[in-house]
């Protein structure tokens, strides 16, 4: 009887584990499949033309790279002060109920639906800092809607740290900000990696925080300036084709451009992973 | 053995001026006694040894020396230490520079990722503001203090944490002897080692005194015998730890005073 419970109990393990990847192969396959019919060297060569039924993503490409570059400049030195500011400078008891304070806020600041971040980007940097459409607009939106993730990844990273490094590091002399930049930094290296990872991740994908504050579908290229320089996303361009999707030519593109940002996603992942791997092994050994 | 022995005899003498004192320390967390109110004086070029059992405080007694103690602020301290007669409690005490006096050793050895050479410049390339140039010889003297130089010479690039666990502790020891302290605290630092390796620490204690002043935690009183010049016994009293008897390990082992340590002795081989 056990042992039919235990083993109907892997097997549903089991097959949840593998719906889930059936799922994300399933979306994937289909996607790269549908897009198979333009994904060439000129898809990712080319400017865009005839409305996105035609020509290539370049400037999507580039687009979407300077937001993503931009929200990680933004997000990274935030998310490490935050999480230094929790497990290093609030540490004790006397701070616990500013630390639960601040970790309740960044777990609400998660919940936030991008759409307000959007509209509050279009309050703030369109209209009373009167950039109108900028890329540094989105960067910054896109990077704090990261910084949830990313801040509460490292944050349990460096709560994590093993105390016998830190308590090792202060016995020799060091000051607490050398203990920070010799110990907690590096050690906490792949919180921040991992981190990085999974909110870029999103911030590739997302539409409705550069609608309205840094995209446009077309008439964009490399940004110059940052007052009135829009860019055009991939995200966006995706949004826009999806509402013409009658147009067999759009939708051809549309899947295409679909891939091309799948791909941008899992080369993320991919170039982080020897990083973490590195990570894990000095972990393992020390 | 027996040089070892007849050296840590030897130096059962006179007393000198102490570089630490601690005078009326006592220790509390969350209004629970720890420590109540130990004297402890460390001579130059001397082993003070600490002995107690379990849960007496040797070692909270031990991180109140170099201010270690402040990483736990809940810890309430009374009392008094004195660093060559100034107080290491004053408000203009560099605390930092204070902790690279008075370096430690814990109970398990902790080396850094990364490799040798760059475990035993941890501390003092921070500290110190060592110039690169200086490196080398500062890791091969180090390393040769801590008698490992001949083991790891050609290998300082390699990870630290491929080393054996004596040899880590030998490590954790250059890394702190790298920083020049005047005194070392030692917590247990071979209760996680085999006995050759014990021997190597405890032969290495011995060289080391002829330059440092050092505070060594330790249950075993073998090892106390051996290498101490003077011990240090903590015990429990009203559930918190107290000093009960010190002096020279001659007379503390042979002749002690306090029925807690006539028990104890009578119970561990000497």
């Amino acid at each position: 009887m056990r042992k039919g419970l235990d083993r109907a109990f892997t097997a549903c393990v089991a097959a949840c584990a593998a719906a889930v990847c059936a799922l994300v192969l399933g979306i994937a396959g289909a996607i790269v499949w549908r897009g198979m019919a333009v994904l060439d060297w000129h898809f990712v060569s080319r400017l865009a033309a005839g409305g996105g039924g035609a020509g290539g993503v370049l400037y999507e490409i580039l687009g979407t790279v300077i937001l993503v570059v931009t929200a990680l400049g933004i997000c990274a030195p935030l998310a490490v002060g935050v999480a230094l500011t929790e497990t290093v400078y609030l540490e004790g008891r006397e701070h616990r109920r500013t630390r639960r304070w601040l970790f309740s806020g960044l777990y609400a600041a998660n919940s936030i639906p991008s759409v307000l971040l959007g509209i509050a980007g279009l309050i703030v940097f369109s209209r009373w800092l009167g950039w109108g459409k900028s890329w540094l607009a989105g960067g910054i939106l896109l990077g704090l809607m990261i910084l949830p993730t990313v801040s509460v990844a490292l944050i349990e990273r460096l709560r994590s740290l093993p105390r016998k490094y830190l308590e090792a590091a202060a016995g020799l002399g060091l000051s607490r900000s050398q203990v920070i930049w010799s110990v907690h930094l590096p050690q906490s290296l792949s919180g921040l990696v991992s981190g990085l990872l999974l909110g870029l991740a999103r911030a590739a994908g997302e539409t409705a925080p550069i609608l309205f504050a840094a995209a446009v579908f077309s008439g964009a290229g490399i940004p110059v300036g940052i007052r009135d320089s829009p860019v055009v996303a991939l995200p966006y361009h995706i949004f826009v084709l999806a509402q013409d999707s009658l147009d067999p030519a759009v939708q051809d593109h549309l899947w295409g451009a679909a891939a091309i940002l799948l791909g941008m996603v899992f080369a993320l992942s991919l170039l982080a992973l020897p990083v973490r791997l590195r990570i894990h092994e000095e972990a393992k050994s020390a | 053995m027996l040089e070892v022995v007849a050296q840590g005899e030897a130096l059962d003498c006179e007393l000198g001026e102490p570089v630490l004192e601690a005078e009326n320390l006592s220790v509390s967390i969350g209004g629970r006694l720890l420590l109540r109110s130990i004297d402890l004086r460390i001579e130059p070029r001397r082993v003070l040894g600490i002995l107690g059992p379990s849960g007496a405080g040797k070692t909270t007694l031990l991180r109140c020396l170099n201010r270690l103690s402040d990483l736990v602020p809940e810890l309430v301290i009374s009392g008094d230490v004195r660093l060559h007669g100034e107080s290491i409690f004053g408000r203009d005490v560099d605390v930092d520079a204070l902790r690279s006096r008075i370096g430690m050793i814990f109970q398990q050895p902790v080396v850094f990722p990364g490799s040798i050479a760059d475990n035993v410049l941890f501390g003092v390339r921070r500290t110190r503001r060592l110039p690169r140039r200086a490196w080398p010889e500062r890791v091969e003297r180090a390393l040769r203090e801590a008698a490992l130089w001949n083991e790891v010479n050609h290998r300082l690039r390699e990870p630290a944490a491929r080393l054996s666990v004596g040899q880590q502790q030998r490590l954790c020891l250059a890394r702190v002897l790298a920083c020049e302290p005047e005194i070392l605290l030692l917590d247990e630092p071979t209760s996680a080692l085999d006995e050759s390796s014990t021997r190597e620490i405890e032969e290495l204690i011995l060289r080391l005194r002829e330059r440092h002043a050092i505070v060594l935690v330790t249950h075993n009183l073998q090892q106390a015998r051996r290498v101490a010049d003077s011990v240090a016994c903590l015990g429990v009293r009203d559930h918190a730890g107290e000093l009960i008897e010190s002096g020279r390990c001659c007379d503390v082992f042979d002749q002690p005073q306090t029925p807690e340590l006539v028990r104890h002795f009578s119970r561990e081989p000497r």
